[in-house]
C-alpha cells in the first residue's frame, strides 16, 4: 500500500482499502462458520429433512374378504371401478381434450362443467393445476377399453382403477350382507386409531358390518421416491435412496363362508314375489344356522357402496330413505312385530309346565269372551274346543282364560326361557329385543291399576308383546328340536384368500329350555294338526309333498288414521300383519321357517303359503344334492357311497 | 524500470493479471459445472442451459478483452455519456419492457433480452468514479460532498424500483455506500447519516417496497410462519445445504436438487446445487474463490495509478461482493431472500457479461497500475 503514500490526490483513500479488506474478510467468515455450523454440525438433520421430502410412505391397499354362502357361490366380492383422471396442466386443451369429450360421449353439460373447472385450475398460480382431478367415475369396460387403446394420443388423461364392493345378487339378501359406506368425519375420530383413513369405506350393515374387523384386511405400505410435485421416480437409481425397512406388505381381509344358501334365499324371494313387505327366516333346527333370510322391499348395495359417483349414491338414498315400506329396516330382526297366535304354544307351555289347565277340559268359544266390563273377541265361534284344537284353529277365547289361569308372568317367564325379549345376538343389523311385558314392566309404563285384560291380550301374542322374526325362528326350532335354544349362526367360516379355513365355527347352544318332554310332543302334534288337521288354520294352504308342522298368526295392527292421506295407504297400513312359523319336517325337523308378511292381513291365507314353497323347495334342494353327491364319488371310486337309512 | 505513458498498452500486457484471470476462471469453469447439475435433471429438459451460459461467457470474454485493452482514461471520458445511456435504458424499460414474473425488467431485442439494470452497475461505478476523480478531498469530506454522487446513484435506484427490482437497487446503493467508504468522510457527517436512516428505514418500508418484497424480509425474519409460501424457497435451499454434509453426496446426486426442492435453482439458488453436491468442501474452496477474488479487487484499487482507476476497481469488487455475500447469505439464511445472483454462477445472460465486463474493467485498471503517471509511480516503486 505504500504505493500511495506519495501521492497527493490519492491520500483521501489511502487507508480506506484495508478497512474494505477487514469487512469482506469478516463477512465470509460469518458465512463459513455459518455454512459449517449447517454442513458439518448440524446436517444429520437437513439430512432427514432431505430424506423426508424425497421418501414417501405411499399405503398399499388390502383387498377387502369375499363373502360366500354355504357352498361357496360369490355374495359379496370386489371389483375394479374404472375412474378417469385429468390433469389440468398436463391437458392440450385444443387437441387431448375433444377428443375424450368424444370418446366418453360427454353431455355438453357435463362437459361445460368439468372444462370450467380445468382452466380455473389451469391459471392458478399454486400447484394445484399440476394434481389430478375426477373427470368421470365408474366408466364402462368398453371406455376402458377405448380409452387404453388410445392412451398414446391422451396425454394428461389417466383411467385408475379403484376396487368397489361388488354384490352381484343385487337385491336378494341385502339385508343380511349389507352394504359399504364412506367413514364419516365424526367416525372418523374413533375410528382413525384403527387404521381408518378419510375416504375410506366399511361395513355399514349386515354382515359387512358385523364382520368388518375380519373383512377389511389391514393395510401395508411402500416407501417410494418423490419429488417436490410429488411426482414418483421409478428409474433404479432413484430407489437405492429408499433405506429399509422398504416395505410393508397389505394383509388381505379374510374371506367369510356363511350358513346362508343362495338357493334358499332365491327360494323365499319367489315364494314372497308377490309381497309387498315382510321377512322370511330360514335356520336349521339342530344348529341354529341362518339358511336364508329376506326382508322385502330389499335394495340393491350396489348402489350404496359407492363407485358409481355421488349423484347416484344421493338419489339411492333419498329412494331407500322417502319409501314407506321402509326398505332399510331389516324387518328379520330389527323390526320387533306383535306375535299373534304364533305365541300360543309357548302360552301353552307356560300353563302345562305348572300344571294349571287339564289338557282334556274344553272351553267353549262363543266368539267372544267377556271380562269385566270388556268384550275379548275371537276369530270364529270355535264351540267346545280343547288346547289341542285352541291351538289347531287358533282359538282365542281358550287362551284368554289359559291366561288368567297362568298369569302374565308365567307367560313372559317361558317368552324369555325361549329367548323373547333379548336380542339373538346375530351381530349383523341393529337388533331389536322385542318385548315380554311382565308386571313389573306395565307397573312402570302404564298408569293406573294394572288390569288382568293385558294378560289375556299377552296370552294370544297381542298387547305390549312384540318379536322378531329371528327370534321366532330359533323358539319354533327349540320347540322342534326337543328344547334347545341355539345362538343364530350365520358365519360358517373363517377362510384366507385361497380357501384355506382360519376359523371354523361350530354352532353354540344358548341354553336348554325347561321344558318337559311331553309338552313338547302335545305342542308338536297341535302344530301338526294345524296344518294337517281339516279344521286346521293353515290346511287349506298346504302342500301335498311338504310334512310340515306350524303355527299361524295374525297381528293386529294399532289402528291409526294418517291424516287425509291416500285412501289406499290408510287401508294398507291398517291391515293385519301375518305370520306363519312352522318347522319340517314333522318326524324329525331340519328346518323352522318363519314367514312374516307385513299388512299381509289373515296369516293361514297369506303367511302360510310363502312358508310352505320354501319348504318344498328345501325338499327339493336336498335330494337333488343327496343326488348329486351320491353319483359324483360312484364315478370316480368303486366303494359304494354312504348311504343313509332311507325310509 | 523505465515507462513511457505512450507506450502503456504495449507495456500493459506485460503486466497481465493472472491471478485476477484465474481465480475469475475457476469460478467460471466451477459455475458452468454446477449449472450442468442444476439444470440435468432427468426429467427436466433443460439440460441445453448450461451451453448458453457457455455462449455468455465467451461472449463477456471477448467483451472484458477489448473493455480491458481500451486505455481506462478513455473511458473516463466517456464516464457520463454512458452513465446517461444507462439512465435511458432503464426508462426504456419501463416503457418497452414485457412482465415477466411480476417485474418487468428486460427490453426484448430480437430473440433474446437483455437486463439494462444489470449493466447500470457499471455504468454508475463509472460515473462515481468519474466524479470522485474530478473532486479530490483529502481533508475530508462534508455530506454535502457526496450530494452528487447521492444523486448520481439515487436516480437509477428509483428507476429500478420501479420496475421493481429490491435487488438491483439494493447492489446499486451498496456500490454507492462502498465507494463512499472509499472517501474520507467526517465524523460528524457519518453521524447524520445513520440518524437518517434509522429514520428512513420505516418509511422505505411502509411506502416503496412492494407486498412480496416485504412478505420476503418477514418470511426470513420468522421463516417457520410460512414454509408454503414465500420461506420455501429458502427453507428447501437450506435444507439441500445441510443435506451435503461435509464431503457432499457427489456430483448430480444431491437429492434436493435433483428430485426439484430447491426452485430457481439455476439462477438464484446455484450455492445450494453447489453444496450439496461438494459438502463442506466444497463451499469452503469456493468462499475462497470469491473472497480472494474481491480482496484482489480492492488491491487492484490500492494500487491504482489515479483515482478513477482506484474508485472503479472498489466499484467492480463491491459489486462482485455484495453479489455474492446476499446470495451466499440469503441461501444459508443470514440476510432475507432478496433476488441476487451469484456471479459467474448464476445463468443468465445480462447478469454473465455485466460480471466480465466489470473484471475487464479491473484487469484494466491492474495492468495499468504501472503505465502513466510514471514519475510518481517510480518513486513508489523504489
Amino acid at each position: 500500500m505504500s504505493v500511495l503514500v506519495s501521492r497527493s490526490d490519492m491520500g483521501e483513500f489511502r487507508k480506506r482499502p484495508r478497512w474494505l479488506a477487514l469487512v469482506v474478510v469478516l463477512c465470509f467468515l460469518v458465512l463459513t462458520v455459518r455454512v459449517f455450523y449447517m454442513q458439518a454440525i448440524n446436517s444429520d438433520e437437513y439430512r432427514a429433512l432431505a430424506r423426508e421430502n424425497i421418501i414417501r410412505r405411499v399405503t398399499l391397499a388390502t383387498t377387502r374378504g369375499v363373502v360366500r354362502d354355504k357352498l361357496g357361490r360369490v355374495l359379496a366380492a370386489n371389483r375394479p371401478s374404472y375412474n378417469v383422471y385429468c390433469v389440468p396442466s398436463k391437458l392440450d386443451m385444443k387437441d387431448v381434450w375433444p377428443r375424450l369429450v368424444g370418446y366418453m360421449l360427454m353431455s355438453p353439460l357435463d362437459r361445460d362443467k368439468i372444462q370450467k373447472r380445468i382452466m380455473d385450475l389451469r391459471n392458478d398460480p399454486g400447484p394445484r393445476k399440476d394434481w389430478q382431478i375426477l373427470v368421470k367415475e365408474d366408466i364402462s369396460r368398453d371406455l376402458v377399453a377405448t380409452l387404453a387403446t388410445h392412451a398414446a394420443e391422451l396425454p394428461g388423461i389417466d383411467v385408475v382403477p379403484t376396487p368397489v364392493r361388488y354384490y352381484p345378487h343385487h337385491e336378494l339378501g341385502a339385508h343380511v350382507l349389507g352394504y359399504m359406506a364412506e367413514v364419516d368425519s365424526d367416525a372418523l375420530v374413533r375410528l382413525r386409531a384403527l387404521g381408518y383413513m378419510e375416504g375410506d369405506r366399511r361395513g355399514s350393515a349386515g354382515v359387512e358390518r358385523g364382520w368388518e374387523s375380519y373383512l377389511r384386511g389391514t393395510r401395508g405400505w411402500e416407501k417410494v421416491v418423490v419429488d417436490s410435485r410429488s411426482r414418483r421416480h421409478i428409474d433404479p437409481e432413484s430407489q437405492t435412496l429408499i433405506d429399509d425397512p422398504k416395505r410393508l406388505d397389505p394383509i388381505p381381509g379374510r374371506d367369510l363362508r356363511l350358513t346362508i344358501d343362495l338357493d334358499i334365499q332365491k327360494a323365499i324371494s319367489s315364494a314372497m314375489k308377490g309381497q309387498l313387505a315382510g321377512s322370511t327366516v330360514v335356520v336349521e333346527v339342530r344348529t341354529g344356522r341362518v339358511l336364508g333370510m329376506i326382508s322385502k322391499p330389499s335394495y340393491d348395495p350396489n348402489d350404496l357402496s359407492g363407485g358409481n359417483g355421488v349423484a347416484s349414491l344421493r338419489a339411492a338414498y333419498r329412494r331407500i330413505n322417502s319409501d314407506p315400506l321402509q326398505p332399510s329396516l331389516d324387518k328379520t330382526m330389527s323390526g320387533a312385530y306383535p306375535p299373534g297366535s304364533t305365541i300360543k304354544p309357548f302360552s301353552a307351555i307356560a300353563a302345562l309346565r305348572e300344571h294349571l289347565i287339564d289338557v282334556k277340559k274344553q272351553v267353549d268359544c262363543r266368539g267372544f269372551y267377556q271380562f269385566g266390563k270388556r268384550m275379548f273377541k275371537c276369530t270364529h265361534v270355535h264351540g267346545p274346543v280343547d288346547l289341542n284344537q285352541a291351538i289347531v284353529r287358533s282359538c282365542n277365547v281358550y287362551f284368554y282364560q289359559l291366561g288368567e289361569a297362568v298369569g302374565l308372568d308365567r307367560l313372559a317367564k317361558v317368552g324369555l326361557d325361549f329367548g323373547f325379549g333379548q336380542k339373538t345376538g346375530l351381530g349383523t343389523n341393529v337388533e331389536s329385543p322385542g318385548r315380554m311385558p311382565t308386571r313389573g314392566w306395565y307397573s312402570q309404563h302404564y298408569k293406573g291399576q294394572f288390569r288382568v285384560g293385558f294378560t289375556l291380550n299377552a296370552a294370544i301374542g297381542q298387547g305390549a308383546t312384540t318379536v322378531t322374526a329371528l327370534q321366532l325362528a330359533l323358539s319354533y326350532a327349540a320347540l322342534a328340536n326337543g328344547g334347545t335354544l341355539y345362538e343364530p349362526q350365520l358365519v360358517h367360516a373363517v377362510e384366507t384368500a385361497d380357501g384355506t379355513i382360519v376359523q371354523d365355527l361350530s354352532p353354540r347352544v344358548r341354553r336348554r329350555v325347561n321344558v318337559r318332554p311331553e309338552d313338547l310332543t302335545f305342542i308338536a302334534k297341535a302344530l301338526w294338526g294345524v296344518v294337517n288337521d281339516d279344521r286346521g288354520t293353515a290346511y287349506k294352504e298346504r302342500l301335498a309333498d311338504v310334512d310340515a308342522a306350524g303355527k299361524t298368526g295374525t297381528a293386529q295392527v294399532s289402528h291409526q288414521s294418517i291424516g287425509a292421506g291416500d285412501e289406499t295407504r290408510i287401508w294398507y297400513f291398517n291391515r293385519d300383519h301375518a305370520w306363519f312359523a312352522a318347522y319340517a319336517p314333522t318326524s324329525s325337523p331340519e328346518i323352522a321357517v318363519i314367514v312374516l308378511i307385513e299388512h299381509g292381513g289373515a296369516g293361514g291365507r297369506h303367511a302360510a303359503p310363502v312358508a310352505f314353497q320354501v319348504m318344498r323347495a328345501y325338499n327339493r334342494l336336498k335330494a337333488e344334492r343327496a343326488a348329486k353327491k351320491s353319483a359324483a364319488p360312484a364315478s370316480s371310486e368303486p366303494e359304494p357311497p354312504p348311504t343313509r337309512g332311507d325310509p | 524500470m523505465t515507462v513511457h505513458a505512450d507506450d502503456a498498452g504495449f507495456r500493459a500486457r506485460d503486466r497481465f493479471d493472472w491471478p485476477l484471470f484465474i481465480s475469475a476462471a475457476l469460478i467460471a469453469v466451477i459455475g458452468i459445472v454446477n449449472l450442468y447439475s442444476a439444470t440435468s435433471i432427468a426429467t427436466n429438459a433443460r439440460a441445453e442451459l448450461y451451453l448458453n451460459q457457455v455462449y455468455w461467457l465467451v461472449a463477456g470474454g471477448i467483451l472484458a478483452v477489448i473493455v480491458a485493452s481500451i486505455d481506462y482514461r478513455h473511458i473516463e471520458r466517456f464516464a457520463y455519456v454512458l452513465y446517461i445511456v444507462g439512465v435511458v435504458l432503464l426508462v426504456l424499460v419501463l416503457i418497452l419492457a414485457r412482465d415477466i414474473k411480476g417485474a418487468a425488467r428486460w427490453i426484448p431485442i430480437g430473440s433474446f433480452s437483455f437486463q439494462p439494470s444489470e449493466f447500470m452497475k457499471l455504468f454508475l461505478t463509472i460515473a462515481l468514479a468519474k466524479y470522485l476523480h474530478d473532486d479530490p478531498k483529502n481533508e475530508g469530506r462534508a455530506l454535502r460532498d457526496l450530494a452528487v454522487p447521492a444523486l448520481l446513484t439515487l436516480l437509477p435506484v428509483m428507476l429500478v424500483l420501479r420496475q421493481p427490482d429490491l435487488g438491483t437497487a439494493l447492489i446499486l446503493t451498496l456500490i454507492f455506500v462502498s465507494i463512499a467508504a472509499l472517501t474520507r468522510i467526517k465524523w460528524k457527517s457519518l453521524l447524520t447519516l445513520g440518524i437518517t436512516g434509522l429514520i428512513a428505514t420505516p418509511l422505505i418500508w411502509n411506502y416503496v417496497l412492494k407486498d412480496y418484497q416485504r412478505m420476503r424480509i418477514t418470511s426470513f425474519l420468522n421463516p417457520e410462519a410460512d414454509i408454503r409460501g414465500a420461506g420455501w424457497h429458502a427453507h428447501h435451499a437450506r435444507i439441500a445445504i445441510g443435506n451435503g454434509g461435509l464431503f457432499g453426496q457427489g456430483y448430480m446426486k444431491g437429492t434436493q436438487n435433483q428430485y426439484k426442492f430447491i426452485p430457481e435453482n439455476h439462477t438464484d439458488f446455484p450455492f445450494p446445487v453447489f453444496a450439496e453436491d461438494w459438502g463442506f468442501v466444497g463451499s469452503l474452496v469456493l468462499f475462497g474463490l470469491y473472497a480472494f477474488l474481491i480482496l484482489w479487487a480492492i488491491r487492484i484499487a490500492s494500487q491504482a495509478k489515479n483515482r478513477f482507476g482506484a474508485v472503479l476497481a472498489v466499484g467492480v469488487g463491491a459489486m462482485l461482493f455484495w453479489h455474492s455475500f446476499f446470495n451466499l447469505g440469503m441461501v444459508v439464511g443470514i440476510l432475507p431472500v432478496v433476488g441476487v445472483t451469484l456471479p459467474l454462477f448464476s445463468y443468465g445472460g445480462s447478469s454473465v457479461v455485466t460480471i466480465l465486463i466489470g473484471l475487464g474493467l479491473l484487469m484494466n485498471v491492474s495492468m495499468r497500475r504501472y503505465s502513466f503517471a510514471a514519475a510518481d509511480g517510480r518513486l513508489a516503486r523504489l
